[in-house]
């Protein structure tokens, strides 16, 4: 493998010593650009209590492009798919190498907060959510409590 | 190998018999006559020995498409006989390229300049932003001028400036320039080194490697390009900066060339390979109307591609677009299907030696055994007799027709399309054949003419008569497509068949005329090619009238 460029070891470095509240993030012993990351659910969100694993990769061009995110837990959230996949402008648009991993990931973190049904990427939650946002946050918080409840 | 008796008629004949209504002799001959021209093509290139100039008879003066601009093609160069080819009469456009339209932006730019008072580069800019239609951005302007540019970039939003004077001297001393710094401490790659590196008056400074790996990740979008911390845009001046080179022009061209995608109802890129231009139609109005008469907004680029301004396909008449779709949909699903036909090896069914089909007849020998038999129909040649009529796979269908199951019937199907699809196939290589031989003799021809120096104009007759040639192939190719969806028994379609005839028999009169290689023979034939060439053109204005006429009336129904 290529050597690993400085931004992504300085990158990496500053996550284990200075990690951001609720968000761990560790890269895989084999490959330095996959990360294994898990991110609290916000406090008074309907995903709160719960902790989401997701999976990020660095692509070789970064930080010119950006980082690919994925949520490997199921959650029921409108920007996010059944795939895991998520609508956020940070990581498609308006990515920018100023960016980092660890903005990118207080982004995920803010859009668990307030998801946006307007933009959806998962339609048929988009709707619901829409539709009833009281059942919607219901059926989030189950959905957190079944597949995103730490074991104990 | 294959050797056939020269029984050509039966192939054709065959065939299309297949939905009762059959032709009578004489169209069966007529039809024959018109696949002759393809084997007597097919010999010609092979003697052919001169090398092909593709250039010769095209109008490319040579220039760089993106150098030329403002190629516009005024209606008095369309020829009475173009109008009269199924075109959408008084059809009025001009053929661009991305710079010409980025020139005549420009030109707008200039003249709001006057209206704004700011620099071209800015609004160069917004031009983009609005996607280069002015009506938005004087709306959006004379409602927030202020906010407008702070989302588009050209603005700080802590400036405070009031007024509308941009000034790129406004911000701090080192902005806009490479600088040249030691031991700068990158924030994108997280290098440090010592380095020339830029930045806007925002004060975002990365390195220039990072800066230029930056802007040249972005220049296809064709979107504004902003500070990499920031929204403030870079302008053009500053893109050349960055990458050391006039990438700027690069991004501009992506920007109208995007312009052209999102306004492709009057704007449309000349779908042959390779091609830069675009034709502009002002006006589409009057099209749908001449849609329903049949007409086709067939136009040509200033490399005298000629196409359809509605499908992108070639030009197609007697065809309208639909018959066209319709067609090219078809041949794309049944390929599969007619690879048997179109493949020119076979097994002999006796003794299964290869045999090869050189020829438009279907009276096959084998070399090995001797076996006579049909081509088409695999069976023994001898009850087909002098008669084509005798296919016994023909006559077996003949029978069944009252009990026909849907399998039959997509049989039967089939190939009446076979048919259709053979004859367009013939008629598409032998265009391509004629025109290949047209360019090579052609090229001896100008040879000689600059040895006896006599103007380009007096052989002019040979380019000329070479793309006559063309156009009348090219309408009888797509006639086949009108023909296949014709009701056959109707009498217009009989007169239909008779044009095509005698169409094809002129195209193989004129196409004759190119096999003399002399080429100062050829220039003593220059009142034959003329005579020949006008007729070929009174024949396809003819068939491709009369072609709109059976969709008109609705006897060529496309399903
Ligand atoms: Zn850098
Ligand atoms: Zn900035
Ligand atoms: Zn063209
Ligand atoms: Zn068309
Ligand atoms: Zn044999
Ligand atoms: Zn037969």
């Amino acid at each position: 493998m290529a050597s690993l460029p400085k931004r992504i070891i300085k990158e990496t470095e500053r996550l284990i010593t200075d990690p951001v509240p609720g968000i761990t993030a560790e890269p895989h012993d084999d490959n330095l650009r996959y990360f294994e990351v898990t991110v609290e659910g916000p406090v008074g969100s309907p995903y709160e209590n719960g902790i989401f694993q997701l999976e990020l990769y660095l692509p070789d061009d970064y930080p010119m492009e950006a980082p690919k995110v994925r949520f490997l837990t199921k959650i029921y959230h409108p920007n996010i798919d059944r795939l895991g996949r998520i609508c956020l402008d940070v990581l498609k648009t308006n990515w920018s190498p100023a960016l980092q991993i660890r903005t990118v990931l207080l982004s995920i973190q803010a859009l668990l907060a307030s998801p946006n049904p307007n933009d959806p990427l998962a339609n048929d939650v988009a709707e619901d959510w829409i539709k009833d946002e009281e059942a919607a946050k219901q059926t989030a918080k189950k959905w957190s409590k079944l597949y995103a409840t730490p074991k104990q | 190998m294959h050797t056939a008796a020269v029984d050509a008629e039966h192939e054709y004949v065959y065939e299309d018999d297949f939905d009762g209504n059959s032709f009578d002799d004489t169209s069966a001959e007529k039809y024959t006559d018109m696949a002759a021209g393809k084997k007597r093509n097919s010999i010609m290139s092979q003697e052919s020995e001169f090398e092909i100039d593709d250039q010769l008879y095209s109008d490319d003066d040579g220039t760089d498409a993106y150098n030329d601009y403002t190629l516009v093609e005024p209606l008095s160069t369309v020829s009475a006989r173009e109008l009269n080819q199924g075109t959408v009469p008084n059809l009025k456009y001009e053929c661009l390229t991305a710079q010409s339209i980025f020139e005549k932006m420009v030109e707008r730019v200039n003249h709001l300049k006057l209206i704004f008072n700011i620099c071209t580069e800015d609004l160069l800019s917004l031009m983009q932003h609005f996607d280069w239609n002015e009506e938005r951005l004087l709306e959006s302007w004379t409602d927030k001028m202020d906010d407008l540019l702070v989302e588009i970039g050209l603005k700080n939003a802590s400036e405070t400036v009031s007024g509308t004077q941009i000034d790129a001297s406004n911000g701090t001393e080192t902005a806009r320039t490479l600088n040249f710094r030691n031991n700068f401490s990158c924030m994108i790659c997280c290098e440090e080194k010592t380095t020339n590196t830029f930045s806007l008056e925002c004060g975002h400074e990365y390195c220039i490697d990072c800066y230029r790996h930056y802007v040249n990740d972005k220049l296809n979008s064709g979107n504004i390009i902003s500070c990499i911390g920031c929204s403030l845009a870079l302008k053009n001046d500053d893109i050349d900066k960055i990458t050391g080179s006039p990438s700027s022009k690069k991004l501009m061209m992506s920007s109208i060339k995007s312009f052209v995608q999102k306004h492709n109802k009057n704007y449309r890129w000349c779908p042959f390979t390779d091609c830069n231009y675009i034709i502009h139609l002002k006006d589409t109005s009057s099209l749908d109307e001449y849609a329903r008469l049949h007409y086709s907004p067939f136009v040509k680029c200033s490399d005298s591609h000629r196409f359809c301004f509605s499908c992108a396909f070639e030009i197609h008449a007697p065809a309208d677009c639909n018959v066209t779709a319709l067609w090219v949909n078809k041949s794309r699903k049944e390929s599969a299907n007619l690879n048997w036909v179109l493949s020119n090896t076979k097994e002999c069914p006796k003794c299964s030696v290869n045999i090869e089909k050189d020829g438009g007849c279907n009276h096959m020998v084998c070399s090995g055994c001797k076996y006579e038999f049909c081509w088409i129909c695999e069976r023994d040649w001898t009850p087909h007799g002098k008669s084509f009529y005798q296919c016994t796979l023909y006559k077996s269908d003949d029978d069944k027709k009252n009990a026909k199951t849907s399998l039959e019937v997509a049989a039967k199907t089939l190939k009446k399309y076979t048919f259709y699809y053979k004859m367009f196939n013939a008629q598409e290589e032998s265009a391509k054949l004629d025109w290949t031989l047209g360019q090579a003799v052609g090229a001896k021809v100008r040879l000689l003419q600059e040895k006896m120096g006599v103007s380009w104009i007096e052989g002019q007759f040979l380019a000329e008569s070479v793309r006559t040639l063309y156009e009348g192939r090219t309408a009888l190719k797509w006639s086949f497509a009108v023909a296949y969806y014709s009701d056959a028994s109707h009498n217009l379609t009989k007169i239909f068949v008779d044009n095509q005839s005698l169409l094809s028999a002129a195209v193989e009169d004129l196409s004759e005329l190119l096999e003399i290689k002399e080429p100062a023979k050829i220039m003593d034939r220059k009142t034959d090619f003329y005579n020949k060439a006008g007729y070929v053109e009174n024949r396809t204005s003819a068939l491709i009238e009369c072609g709109r006429d059976l969709l008109c009336k609705g006897i060529c129904k496309p399903v």
